[in-house]
């Protein structure tokens, strides 16, 4: 599928910043299954000093700083990305889950490089609730394939989703307490399951393209940016899952970032220096079929 | 019996318990003092117990007049401990570890470039990932493909210990903001001071060469080829463990002392704020954690940092020495992996062993662990210094089964022993304590040298490593023509750039310098003035005299509240002196004014000389001898000698460049002269008949420092109106109001944000004409009990000033807001 993307985040002050430094997270990444056209982060006013750069885990980042007095801040990122439903060796999905553990295993070919996301990360931390939710379907011998997709299962059922119930800070035990939130949330949940049983597993920011309802028109800026899970299956291999709507990732899933939680890859990030007491923030996002 | 004698032949004596398995720095097995000491022996034996407490004393009063202090986090400073006994070692034996300690800076350097670069320790399996990947000081905004930086190591610092062999052996690496350089130069300075023969005798390399070759490392390490670097020393602030150390090292150095607030980053570039303009910054020796260090990029939270210096430091246009990234080194799980990490990153065998270490992520080393913990110290690695874990053995191995990898385990070394004097000199002896010493080491050129000397640690005896004092670390030449240091060629470290004074942040402290040393200042001439009415009174109880003891001691309520425990009956004078001169957390008390002025002068400690620290050294001794003292006189006496060293300031600052700094220092003093003065003539807006507002007159007379200039002016006429002339609007006395503004404004105007018509400015002005314009006659004017024009002329004179004083906050010291994350301002609406 190809699409034509607009991810805007606009900020609102009621007084001046004079000095705005910023990181935005919203060039999609270049994959076997996904094609990236050009592509352009756009800020206003216009940042004195920008840069791109790769990070540690290979995602292309945008810094800017912008030092001119704003009291609006419009972050855009923009392009087209060409995607397919990525491909995963059906052998590799039935090997037993509990041969895939890079700190019990430190000699399987990529171990050394997966630990990074088999280790507690701030938003993940190990958590007995979710190690006791997850060993229901992590059992031993099973295939990683059938275990994975069986809690992805559970927790799509147990879990329900619901935009009020959280914030963009909410943690692990929180969410377990509430069994609600939303897809960061499903997303952290899952990570948490997984690597409390010593599987690797990272988060990945995206989008989803949505279909309107059926008889209706396509409403444009009213999709949102996205977030689900990967899970090592051993080398350079991993398998995508969306707990949030239960289902493996396919072509309408554009992946933009991944790292160990929401805070290695948000959209955008930034500091300012204001005697500013309020923001008003609007997200829009759009993922038109082109 | 000379002291060292006397710890030689207490430890011949047969053991008790047979405990003699430490290596002694001092005898051998064969009860003989080691060579180095023999060299000394001459000088030594005329040091009897009484000698060395007399040293010992003089070490703690040179310290504390030298402001050294050290606090442990979360805790008020406490004064820095020196031993007078120093630890010797000749150059023999110092040899070896010079040698494996500059193998060792090149493996860290070398560690560095490749857990941040290629990561082929990781990827080969000399080191498990996890070990690496699990501790906090791995920083992945370092860790980008785009980084390359061959030389990432400047400074390193390693904690050694001999076993009980004697073999010296690796505790711990200290890379990220290593301390103790400061303290461990102060403790040489003292010490030689204390110790003239035995330093001279000794021969011993000086460690002045060696903060040459630490500048000039600094000045190379900026990325290209400047003429004249910029380097700056960031500090956490005044609060901070070692803020000591940070600000002595900056000094001696001859590199300003900065705060995060004090830098901006532009266009990628670190820039130092000055009034005006902005400065290029080449070089940060930084003494803030690195996840401190940006609040962008790492922790969101942090006000310590400079928003951007990552990515400045990742565009190679700042060095930051170390590198963020270096936290790394200071993992104690590579001190398991060291000997194989020296074969694979340098090709040798490692030189200086460590101590025995394991990783508790490896099964082998998990089960060894496991059956050894009651011999091993285990510490955790998801924290920053790992700590040793003080726990029982059954909740210990619980923690560690449920998460291997995040713990590390150490053998406990029987490390050597020092004589030592601090602990033992009630018994007028010195006792045997085990020693560790931090070294240093520097990039000089293309290699790395370390410290001829370094900072030796007391530990306590039972084994739990607390520091409880330090040692100065003496190594001897191996011959008389050996240079200091080993370096040839010694250039003086000049006196280099402090950071100038027009730093918003340098000038808002000195001028609460200059407020609060007047604050202590005129409340110890009250608590005086005080003190002699209430002798009076106690020698001739009259009426009168009661009720002008309750208006002076009003007075002092006024000023710093009312005493905690006071009761309304019979008051307890001597405790309210007490209190006022000693109670640190009474709010108004000279003891708190004394600890605010401490406080304000350590975050400009680079702009003094030493002298400065004086000031706290008389007041600390003054304190403690009345706390040891209860009777009434000595609160007279304390008062006095704390109001000598508080006055001592004046003679630090009239040596001082007349730098906008300088002046700042005097518009604070004098704004809090005025107010001070407001306050004290509350005392005349009441009148309560002529022999007891006599008494009061005089006792403010006192307070006010004007007594003999009334007595000469007015013989014993003691009248309102005369004392309102003299302290209000007579130009020519120092302490009047008068007087106090036309300074202000002088000083004032000589700050270079300062017009002419700035807001300070205007509203100095005004209150100068309204001072001009009031008629004395009129204050003292008299309606029913009371001065109804005085109070209203007071009550208006204290919210101008407080005005006057925000006014030049606003202007003078205002450096922006605070850095926010994007997202932490309250959200109004979120849409969709």
């Amino acid at each position: 599928m190809r699409y034509r993307i607009e991810h805007r985040t606009t900020y609102t002050y009621d007084d001046d910043v004079t000095d705005s430094l910023g990181i935005a997270y919203l060039v999609p990444r270049r994959l076997p299954w996904q094609q990236v056209g050009h592509y352009r982060v756009e800020v206003t006013p216009a940042p004195a000093d920008t840069a791109r750069d790769e990070d540690y885990y290979g995602n292309e980042l945008t810094y800017f700083q912008v030092v001119e007095p704003h009291r609006e801040l419009v972050v855009v990122g923009t392009g087209d990305v060409e995607v397919a439903t990525p491909t995963v060796d059906r052998g590799l999905l039935d090997r037993p889950w509990d041969g895939l553990l890079p700190l019990a295993r430190p000699d399987l070919p990529g171990a050394w490089r997966a630990t990074d996301l088999a280790l507690p990360s701030a938003s993940v931390p190990s958590h007995p609730g979710a190690t006791e939710y997850a060993a229901e379907s992590l059992l031993p011998g099973r295939p990683v394939g059938e275990a994975v997709g069986e809690l992805m299962h559970r927790i799509h059922a147990d879990f329900e989703y619901d935009g009020t119930a959280t914030t963009v800070t909410s943690t692990v035990p929180e969410i377990l307490a509430k069994r609600a939130g939303v897809c960061q949330d499903f997303a952290h949940f899952t990570l948490s399951c997984l690597r409390s049983h010593g599987l690797a597993a990272r988060y990945v920011s995206g989008y989803l393209a949505t279909e309107p309802a059926p008889g209706k028109e396509r409403v444009v800026g009213a999709d949102a940016s996205h977030a689900w899970a990967a899970v090592w299956l051993g080398d350079d291999d991993w398998l995508a899952l969306d707990p949030t709507n239960d289902q493996w990732q396919n072509d309408r899933y554009v992946t933009v970032a991944w790292g160990r939680d929401y805070g290695d890859v948000p959209p955008v990030k930034g500091v300012i220096f204001t005697e500013a007491r309020h923001s008003r923030l609007e997200v829009s996002v759009d993922v038109a079929p082109a | 019996m000379p002291v060292l004698q006397e710890y030689v032949a207490a430890l011949t004596q047969p053991m008790l318990g047979g405990g003699a398995t430490r290596y002694d720095e001092v005898v051998g097995p064969d009860g003989l003092l080691r060579p180095p000491w023999k060299r000394l022996a001459a000088v030594v034996a005329g040091i009897g117990a009484e000698e060395l407490q007399r040293i010992d004393d003089q070490i703690v009063r040179f310290l504390s007049d030298d402001g050294v202090t050290y606090s442990r986090p979360g805790e008020r400073p406490t004064a820095w401990r020196l031993d007078p006994v120093p630890l010797v070692v000749d150059a023999v034996s110092w040899r070896e570890v010079e040698v494996g300690l500059a193998q060792r800076a090149e493996l860290l350097n070398a560690v560095l470039v490749d857990l941040y670069g290629e990561r082929t320790l990781l990827r080969d399996g000399v080191v498990p990932a996890a070990a690496v990947l699990s501790h906090p000081g791995f920083v992945r905004v370092m860790a980008y493909g785009s980084r390359d930086d061959p030389r990432p190591l400047v400074v390193s610092a390693t904690d050694l210990g001999r076993d009980a062999e004697g073999t010296w052996r690796v505790l711990g690496d200290r890379a990220q903001a290593p301390s103790g350089l400061g303290y461990a130069l102060e403790n040489r300075k003292v010490l030689s001071r204390v110790l003239p023969e035995l330093y001279r005798e000794a021969d011993l390399h000086r460690v002045s060469p060696y903060l040459w070759a630490f500048r000039s490392a600094l000045l190379q390490s900026a990325h290209g080829e400047l003429p004249d670097p910029r380097v700056v020393v960031l500090t956490p602030g005044t609060h901070s463990e070692t803020a000591y150390d940070q600000a002595a090292l900056a000094t001696n150095l001859g590199f300003p002392l900065v705060q995060g607030s004090d830098l901006t980053v532009r266009d990628g570039w670190v820039l130092l704020k000055s009034l005006g303009r902005l400065e290029r910054v080449d070089v940060i020796l930084r003494r803030v954690d690195a996840a401190w260090c940006d609040p962008l990029e790492l922790r969101g939270d942090s006000q310590l940092g400079v928003a951007g210096l990552a990515e400045a430091v990742r565009r190679n246009r700042v060095r930051v020495v170390n590198g963020l990234g270096a936290g790394v080194l200071e993992n104690p799980a590579l001190l398991a992996y060291a000997p194989a990490i020296c074969e694979h990153l340098l090709g040798e065998s490692l030189r200086l062993p460590t101590v025995p270490t394991w990783w508790c992520g490896d099964p082998d080393a998990l089960a060894h662990v496991l059956d050894h913990l009651d011999e091993l110290s285990v510490r955790a690695l998801d924290s920053v210094p790992s700590p040793v874990l003080d726990t029982r053995p059954e909740v210990l191995t619980r923690r560690i089964l449920a998460a291997p990898h995040l713990y590390v385990a150490q053998e406990r070394l029987p490390l050597s022993q020092a004589p030592t004097w601090s602990d033992g000199r009630t018994a007028g002896l010195a006792t045997p304590r085990p020693v560790s010493v931090r070294a240093f080491t520097v990039r000089y050129g293309s290699s790395y040298r370390t410290l001829l000397g370094g900072l030796g640690n007391v530990l306590d005896v039972a084994g739990s490593n607390r520091v409880v004092a330090s040692k100065d670390v003496w190594v001897l030449k191996s011959g008389a023509g050996e240079p200091d240091q080993g370096l040839a060629e010694v250039l003086p470290v000049s006196s280099g750039r402090s950071l100038p004074a027009t730093v918003p942040r340098v000038l808002e402290d000195m001028f609460w310098v200059g407020r609060y040393a007047e604050r202590a200042e005129d409340l110890l001439r009250l608590v005086l003035a005080a003190h002699v009415v209430v002798e009076d009174y106690r020698s001739r109880p009259r009426t009168g005299g009661g009720l002008s003891l309750q208006i002076v001691m009003g007075l002092l309520a006024r000023i710093a509240g009312r005493h905690p425990q006071a009761g309304d009956g019979d008051h307890d004078y001597d405790a309210e002196f007490r209190s006022l001169l000693l109670d640190v957390d009474r709010t108004g008390s000279v003891a708190q004014s004394v600890e605010a002025l401490r406080d304000a002068l350590s975050g400009v400690r680079d702009q003094w000389s030493a002298d400065v620290w004086r000031i706290f050294g008389v007041v600390d001794r003054a304190r403690a001898t009345m706390a040891e003292d209860p009777g009434s006189h000595q609160a007279a006496e304390s008062a006095g000698r704390m109001l000598t060293g508080v006055l001592s300031l004046a003679g630090v600052t009239a040596n001082m460049i007349r730098d906008p700094g300088w002046h700042m220092i005097s518009v604070g003093r004098y704004v809090e002269r005025g107010q001070q003065l407001r306050h004290l003539l509350t005392a005349l807006t009441e009148r309560h008949g002529l022999d007891v507002d006599r008494e009061v007159l005089a006792a403010v007379l006192a307070a006010a420092e004007s007594s003999v200039t009334h007595r000469r002016r007015y013989r014993d006429h003691v009248r309102p109106a005369g004392v309102l002339d003299l302290l209000l609007k007579d130009p020519d006395n120092p302490r009047s109001l008068a007087f106090s503004l036309a300074r202000a404004a002088e000083h004032l105007a000589a700050v270079p944000a300062s017009t002419g018509s700035t807001r300070p400015e205007r509203l100095l002005a005004a209150l100068v004409t309204e001072l001009e314009e009031t008629d004395v006659a009129r204050l003292v004017a008299i309606g029913g009990v009371d001065r109804p024009h005085l109070v209203t002329f007071l009550d208006s004179l204290g919210a101008r000033l407080d005005r006057l004083a925000e006014a030049v906050a606003d202007l003078h010291f205002a450096t922006g807001p605070a850095p926010r994350r994007f997202g932490s301002l309250p959200i109004l609406e979120e849409v969709p």
